[in-house]
């Protein structure tokens, strides 16, 4: 009694918390803030002729002006659209499946799920590469099958990028819906199909509304980690295949302007919120609205 | 034995040791490029320059770019004597008052160097201790007869199997364009023939790439016949096992310089002018042809007959390598770039 009364008051101390707090912030101060308000600092800086540094709007200008680099988001934002949309509907059946099979067995598919997580970006694209490559084990199936005629080339092309970022991506989709149908339980889906439902009235009436939150924050994790991709849409899709996130690495390291690549970067971190912050303003609202 | 002679000799040397921890005479702090590279820069030049002057040579890894970037943030107080650079930033690097210039009397080999390798020595862009040659490199299986032109690029047998490196992103890609915008009649002024060249080549079905190892990659799944790259790297391919040969076109090879520089502001001038010297004589050319087939700026190199075959080699071969200025290069280069990703963006 007396032990927990104690913990309780050092908790209402103040000190305490900020110590415990005090690593996590440094870190997110240093690792974090920092970084991000310099390449703020960065993307409205002006050089100008004589050396002298002002504040301006050029390098957004520059962006918003030139087709090459709307074309460079227009792909990005389509690509990431598609590999979303994929995502969901390989992500939800697999999570449907996994919620409702016994423990031990989904045990062993999270696992299955969880393990490509385990290995490095790179290495599973590089995997990719062999497999989308020419001569590779995939053109040469659809060859065999008869549905294309010579080599056919999955490498440098947008469909080898979605076929690659869904494989990288789909474990983000199905571990954040199988969170949410996991706490749904069947009972109410059973209750459903005692009422006459079929199997697909039951998931489409009772389960998938119900789980729209994981659904939507499924997407959301999928479409934020796929506009600001780098690793695979440049190894799979190649030069000729620009995307943002590559597009502010041939900045930095071909061109050395570092203040367009920062603008560049504004704005992928503006479109990143504006899809994330009404999604949190809306689960807030929902969640309160639960708690009355 | 220890005799009483060297007894007391060494007990001098050791006398010696404690009064100068490290003598700064006698240490060279260096930058080489790692892995192979580095152990074959320590087997052809700083191991025998440790034995031969009896010093220390202390080796930082560190690429060009950031090589650059610590001799900008060492300015007021350098830490290397030696800097290797490719890709020409030494040009960069000498502009901006890094490194120190020399005179042709401090260096005992200038008279058997190439006049183009030791061309710019006075306003601080070391010698050229080698070269890379950028010309074609081709799969001698598919690609019968042998290219002898820039031009054969075009060849429409070839049209869906040229392959070409991103010159935004390379150094060596680069210098391949400016040598198709050579042939195609273009300045470094005015390189749209040669973006003009590409365009054609990229409609007739090239792939581009933009990575070293996505050429071998290319070259092994047959995909790739004939690419303009450098002649070190062709090296790699056949070594690898793969049927390809480089071949210096008859318009001429690029040559991507690199350099060993003395910088500024140290107190070891004349160790590190040694090193250089040692660097560029032609024994050590000879070894970096032999073992990586990077093509000789030293006149007095001696090539055996299969090595020869493989490298830019000779008087006659050496006139016929193209350079391009560097400082050009240094204030086009962003617009290049541009245009370039413009031109290969689908």
């Amino acid at each position: 009694m007396t032990g927990s009364r104690q913990i309780s008051a050092a908790i209402r101390s103040r000190r305490e918390p900020l110590l415990l707090l005090g690593p996590g912030v440094a870190v997110l101060a240093l690792a974090f803030f920092l970084p991000v308000f310099q390449m703020l600092v960065l993307s409205v800086q002006v050089t100008g002729t004589d050396g002298q540094i002002s504040f301006g709007w050029e390098h957004f200008a520059k962006f918003f002006v030139d087709d090459y680099y709307l074309g460079v988001s227009i792909r990005t934002f389509r690509l990431a659209g598609l590999i979303t949309l994929i995502c969901f509907l390989i992500g939800f059946p697999l999570a449907y499946v996994m919620s409702r099979v016994g423990p031990r067995l989904r045990m062993l598919l999270i696992l299955l799920v969880v393990l490509p997580l385990m290995t490095s970006v790179v290495i599973r694209t590089f995997g990719w590469l062999v497999i989308l490559g020419n001569g590779g084990l995939l053109s040469d199936l659809l060859e065999v099958i008869g549905l294309t005629d010579r080599a056919t080339k999955l490498m440098h092309t947008e469909s080898g990028i979605v076929i690659a970022m869904v494989q990288v991506l789909v474990p983000f989709m199905t571990l954040t819906i199988l969170g949410v149908l996991q706490r749904i339980g069947s009972e109410l889906e059973q209750a459903a199909r005692t009422m006459g439902a079929g199997f697909w009235q039951a998931i489409i009436g009772i389960t998938l509304p119900l789980s729209l939150p994981g659904i939507v924050s499924g997407c959301l994790i999928v479409f934020a980690l796929s506009i600001s991709s780098f690793i695979t849409p440049t190894l799979v899709g190649g030069v000729r295949l620009p995307v943002l996130a590559g597009s502010i690495y041939s900045s930095v390291t071909g061109s050395f302007d570092w203040n367009f690549a920062a603008a560049q970067s504004v704005l992928l971190l503006l479109a990143t919120l504006v899809v994330i912050v009404p999604y949190a303003m809306l689960m807030r609202r929902r969640d309160t609205k639960a708690v009355r | 034995m220890l005799t009483r002679r060297n007894f007391t000799a060494a007990l001098a040397a050791g006398a010696a040791l404690i009064a100068t921890p490290v003598l700064a005479q006698d240490t060279l702090i260096i930058n080489s490029f790692g892995g192979s590279y580095e152990k074959t820069h320590r087997d052809l030049v700083i191991t025998p320059f440790e034995k031969e002057y009896g010093v220390t040579v202390k080796v930082v890894t560190a690429y060009s770019a950031d090589t650059l970037a610590q001799l900008r943030a060492q300015k007021e107080n350098p830490q290397f004597d030696v800097v290797h650079f490719s890709g020409g930033l030494e040009t960069v690097a000498a502009s901006e008052g890094l490194l120190a210039p020399i005179k042709p009397e401090e260096l005992s080999n200038y008279g058997q160097m190439y006049p183009f390798a030791v061309a710019d020595i006075g306003k601080g862009v070391g010698p050229m201790y080698k070269v890379a040659a950028i010309g074609l490199l081709y799969n001698t299986e598919q690609v019968s007869p042998a290219p002898t032109s820039w031009m054969d690029l075009t060849n429409p047998a070839y049209a869906k199997n040229v392959l070409l490196t991103d010159a935004a992103a390379n150094t060596y890609g680069m210098l391949g364009m400016l040598m198709m915008n050579k042939v195609s009649g273009g300045t470094l002024d005015d390189v749209q023939p040669g973006l003009d060249f590409v365009g054609k080549l990229l409609d007739g079905g090239a792939t581009v790439v933009s990575k070293s190892p996505e050429i071998q990659q290319n070259f092994a799944q047959g995909s790739a016949w004939i690419a303009p790259y450098a002649q070190d790297y062709a090296f790699t391919l056949t070594k690898a096992g793969l049927p390809v040969k480089f071949v210096q076109p008859k318009e001429g090879a690029a040559f991507a310089p690199i350099t060993v520089n003395l910088v500024a502001g140290r107190d070891n001038r004349d160790l590190a002018l040694k090193f250089i010297d040692f660097s560029i004589r032609a024994e050590a050319s000879k070894g970096w042809a032999e073992a990586l087939r990077y093509s000789p700026t030293n006149k007095e190199a001696k090539l055996p007959d299969d090595v020869a075959s493989q490298v830019v080699y000779g008087e006659e071969a050496a006139k016929n390598l193209v350079g391009f200025d560097p400082i050009k290069i240094g204030d086009e280069r962003a617009k290049w770039n541009e245009a370039w990703k413009r031109l290969v963006a689908r």
